[in-house]
């Protein structure tokens, strides 16, 4: 098939060598393993090296932590390219480079990034960051980890669920409250190394999709936390996580837009190959319906998350547009793939083809990092409190 | 050492082509742009050597409109330490002689020692490039390498003959080579290079300052060549599609006759 051309969002000469890099990675490294890894629901370790060796994992950090110095819209990129190939390793890529790393990055001392930040970005260390528990999902203040402050350490009792790359992470963001009484403000934030006595993971979850990005429970039975491996001030964890957050669901849309252009890159080169009635089904309108709207809806995406994301490096507030970036793309991810599975029919409903991939892959956006709901409720919200009288 | 790479900036492969108004050429609306595959074989082997002789000073070079500037920030993100990008609206019009001409004017005077380029242009295809500069610059080439060494200024190459025979080349430097398919493979360039080809010196001069000779050879018409008649599927049981074929064969063919 002839590619076609597609809309140029003038992004500039960098984001749009970084595109091509990644592109070619990701065409030549990820997607030939992409059903392998959702099949076997293993996570590519040998992928992290190559990722840190081509300077993907500390997109957003500065040189002297061997980081690329980039900003949010080329993370946003990078995540949209991975996700195109294989939407589970980019998602654990996500949890790596943003949640961990750039938190780390943001909100350490120098000693912690001297520390931590360099192996993290060499790809010898995975990252993760726990925020959710079983108790306290979108109300994440609820949070019960506890931390309890005893002479030069922290002893943390209590769990940690749904955590992203948990199973293989070496360093993790762990909220917990120093301060059980004083809701948002009694939260505090951590750094945990794998190995530390009392820190152990539970079983790794069988998901629906997503499959090869590892979760798992964490657990903390008097685990014993140096005071220095403190990230931020004692209750000031809520301010880590709340503007992590923004930067978090930014970033993260990219994630449905490469799997909405994985949908384009099925859906376009079959409706020319599928022949009914002795000619290709893409000449029918009801198909050439359906592309119009895949097209256009994927674009519509991809205009709303770059906008968000140079936002983000502008420095501006774009909380409930990061909000609604991820919000929308994620919804439109889901129904794009579905759309992707009528297209083909028969064959899409078969695992012969990766669109049910891209479906199980895609419902993840709508629940994790927010769901659908709580991303409604802030946006709503904020728009009401900010135009009352 | 002081080396330079040659590269050109050509259309996806994969785009679909039209021809240009005028007939001569492809129209280049709507192509999405990248380097010249044989050409990133070069810029690979160039940085190598720039990496295997310290001290090494490595420039690369591209003829064309602005948009090549995109192409020649790839090749130094890759490893190149400087780029001249000879600025040229037209450079589609100028034959292989011209090209090249533009080329050696600007390295005449330089002292390369290496001089690397693609075995041909993915586009134009000609191949006469490279070999026309090391001509008019009086240096050796070496054309369609596979493999490439360099020691105490020697330069060993490879390359591929048909029959799946090989031939090892020597010579010495100064010298051009002109590289093929499996050289070797061309690394990614890693974002934090990426970043730094943006502070990397890039000089713009004028192809009227370089091109003093005229073109040799024309392209009179590029077309497409007529679509030949699709193939005739025969169906059904094999007795019946024997008497089809023949009479086919006897109404169309003389064959049978």
């Amino acid at each position: 098939m002839a590619s076609y051309p597609s809309l140029n969002f003038n992004l500039g000469e960098t984001a749009d060598l970084l595109r091509d890099t990644v592109a070619d990675f990701a065409a030549a490294e990820l997607a030939p393993r992409a059903a392998d890894i959702d099949r076997d629901n293993e996570f590519p370790a040998d992928m992290w090296r190559k990722m840190g060796d081509l300077g993907l994992l500390g997109i957003t950090v500065s040189d002297e932590y061997g980081g690329a110095d980039m900003g949010y819209l080329e993370h946003v990129i990078a995540m949209e390219e991975l996700s195109r190939a294989s939407a589970s390793v980019a998602l654990s890529y996500g949890a790596h480079s943003n949640l961990c790393v750039n938190q780390i990055f943001r909100n350490g001392t120098e000693e912690q990034k001297s520390k931590y930040l360099p192996k993290l970005v060499s790809g010898e260390h995975v990252g993760a960051l726990a925020m959710s528990e079983p108790g306290a999902g979108s109300d994440v203040v609820s949070m019960r980890l506890n931390a309890q402050k005893k002479g030069s350490h922290y002893i943390l009792n209590g769990t940690k669920m749904w955590i992203t790359n948990g199973p293989d992470a070496n360093v993790l963001v762990v909220y917990a409250k120093t301060d059980p009484e004083a809701g948002h403000r009694g939260i505090s934030a951590f750094l945990i190394e794998k190995g530390m006595p009392g820190f152990s993971t539970a079983q790794k979850l069988d998901k629906l999709g997503m499959r090869g990005s590892n979760t798992c429970e964490l657990v903390f039975e008097n685990c014993e936390v140096p005071a220095e491996n403190l990230l931020g001030a004692e209750g000031r964890g809520v301010n880590v996580l709340m503007s992590g957050l923004d930067y978090e669901r930014s970033v993260l849309s990219g994630g449905p837009l490469g799997i909405m252009q994985a949908c384009m890159d099925v859906v376009v080169p079959f409706i020319h190959e599928r022949k009914q009635f002795g000619q290709s089904i893409g000449t029918f309108q009801l198909m050439q319906g359906k592309i119009a709207d895949m097209y256009s809806t994927m674009n519509a995406a991809k205009a709303y998350v770059y906008a968000v994301a140079m936002a983000c490096d502008r420095g501006e507030t774009a909380r409930k547009d990061a909000a609604g970036a991820i919000l929308y793309s994620a919804e439109k991810a889901t129904w794009m793939a579905l759309e992707a599975i009528q297209t083909l029919g028969g064959v899409g409903y078969t695992n012969e083809y990766p669109t049910g991939r891209f479906l199980r892959d895609a419902k993840l956006y709508e629940i994790g990092a927010g769901t659908s709901e709580i991303r409604r409720m802030l946006i709503g919200r904020e728009l009401f409190n900010e135009s009352a009288p | 050492m002081k080396i330079l790479v040659c590269i050109k900036q050509v259309p996806d492969m994969e785009s679909k082509f039209k021809i240009n108004a005028e007939g001569t050429w492809y129209d280049g609306i709507d192509l999405a742009w990248r380097m010249n595959e044989y050409d990133e074989y070069a810029v690979e082997q160039a940085v190598q050597l720039k990496e295997q002789v310290a001290g090494s000073d490595l420039t690369v070079l591209c003829i064309g409109r602005q948009q090549v500037q995109e192409t020649m920030k790839k090749a130094l993100a890759i490893g190149c330490d400087r780029g001249v990008h000879v600025a040229d609206e037209n450079s589609h019009q100028k034959d292989p002689f011209e090209i090249a001409s533009v080329i050696a004017e600007f390295a005449s005077d330089k002292g390369f020692d290496l001089i690397f380029t693609g075995m041909q242009s993915q586009d134009r295809g000609s191949a006469q490039v490279g070999v026309l500069i090391a001509e008019m610059l009086g240096m050796p080439s070496i054309s369609t390498i596979v493999d490439f060494a360099f020691a105490d200024g020697q330069i060993s190459a490879k390359r591929e003959l048909e029959g799946g025979i090989k031939a090892l080349v020597k010579t010495t430097a100064p010298a051009l080579v002109t590289c093929q398919l499996g050289l070797n493979t061309p690394r990614y360039p890693t974002l934090p290079n990426i970043m730094k080809a943006k502070k990397k010196e890039l000089l713009s001069v004028e192809v009227a300052d370089l091109l003093k000779v005229e073109a040799k050879q024309e392209t009179a018409k590029i077309y497409f060549p007529e679509k030949k008649g699709g193939g005739l599927v025969l169906e059904g049981e094999v007795a019946d599609l024997a008497d089809q074929l023949i009479q086919i064969l006897k109404d169309k063919t003389a064959v049978l006759a």
